[in-house]
């Protein structure tokens, strides 16, 4: 990932200026399903071990609104299909974030029954569209 | 110059068998820095010494706690440790053990950069 890097072409092209998206923190977390083979509910318990371990007032540093957090969630599970990623949405209080889920985690057969324990991985990214102000 | 906290980071570490409180908060302090990164200094340039770092470790017994040794495990800013009394101790009496478990709390201060960038 670049230094300064932007994915909304579409609005810089619109107001006609750069745009610089700056990832600011970046939020680990892990979550598992023991039981149930749920990869929703490993996901959403890794997103909340990334959030909740960390307690953020970058919004405050800037005096930007919290609204002006951009919230990119990346989660890692091996069947990516299966996760619900509007359940995901659901525990963010403000601002859509974007959930990607790709090809990742862990899943551990158990060793004498059938089934498998689920591990995810999530990292939470925040950024601002922003630039030094003239 | 004001300064602003930008982040709280929180942990937990154990020493499980050997009693060890300083063991337990570098456990702790690591628990809480793994869980994010703040790519904001390289972002814009800002040098991590710019940063204030305090850190709380509650143990049972925080006078055990070597502040100084935990300290060297803070790579990033200036950091002061100090210990109070908190945490857990999970002891069985029967067999004579006593688990020691830390929490850790890293206050990230940095100087206020209100009116410096604008949103775009």
């Amino acid at each position: 990932m670049g230094a300064l890097f932007c994915d909304r072409p579409d609005r810089a092209k619109t107001q006609g200026k750069h745009m610089a998206k700056t990832r600011v923190l970046v939020e680990f977390g892990m979550g598992t399903s023991l039981r149930r083979e749920d990869y929703t509910e490993a996901a959403l318990r890794a997103i909340k071990d990334a959030l909740w371990h960390n307690s953020v007032n970058m919004a405050e540093l800037f005096d930007f609104p919290k609204e002006a957090m951009i919230i990119d969630v990346e989660v890692g599970v091996q069947q990516p299909d299966k996760v619900d990623t509007e359940t995901l949405k659901a525990i963010f209080p403000y601002g859509q974030p974007n959930i990607t889920v790709t090809e990742g985690g862990l899943d551990i057969d158990k060793p004498h029954t059938d089934g498998r324990t689920v591990i995810a991985n999530a990292a939470v990214i925040v950024s601002f569209d922003m630039e030094p102000a003239q | 110059m004001t300064e602003k906290r930008i982040i709280l980071e929180m942990g937990t570490g154990n020493d499980l068998y050997g009693q060890d409180y300083t063991k337990a908060a570098c456990r702790a302090v690591q628990d809480a820095l793994h869980h994010s990164s703040i790519t904001l200094f390289s972002k814009l340039g800002i040098d991590h010494k710019e940063m204030r770092v305090q850190v709380t470790i509650a143990v049972q017994d925080p006078d055990q706690v070597d502040c100084d040794r935990v300290a060297a495990d803070l790579p990033r800013g200036r950091a002061e440790v100090r210990a109070v009394k908190g945490g857990l101790d999970v002891v069985d009496d029967a067999a004579g053990t006593r688990h020691v478990v830390a929490a850790a709390a890293i206050e990230a201060f940095v100087p206020d950069l209100a009116g410096k960038y604008v949103q775009s």
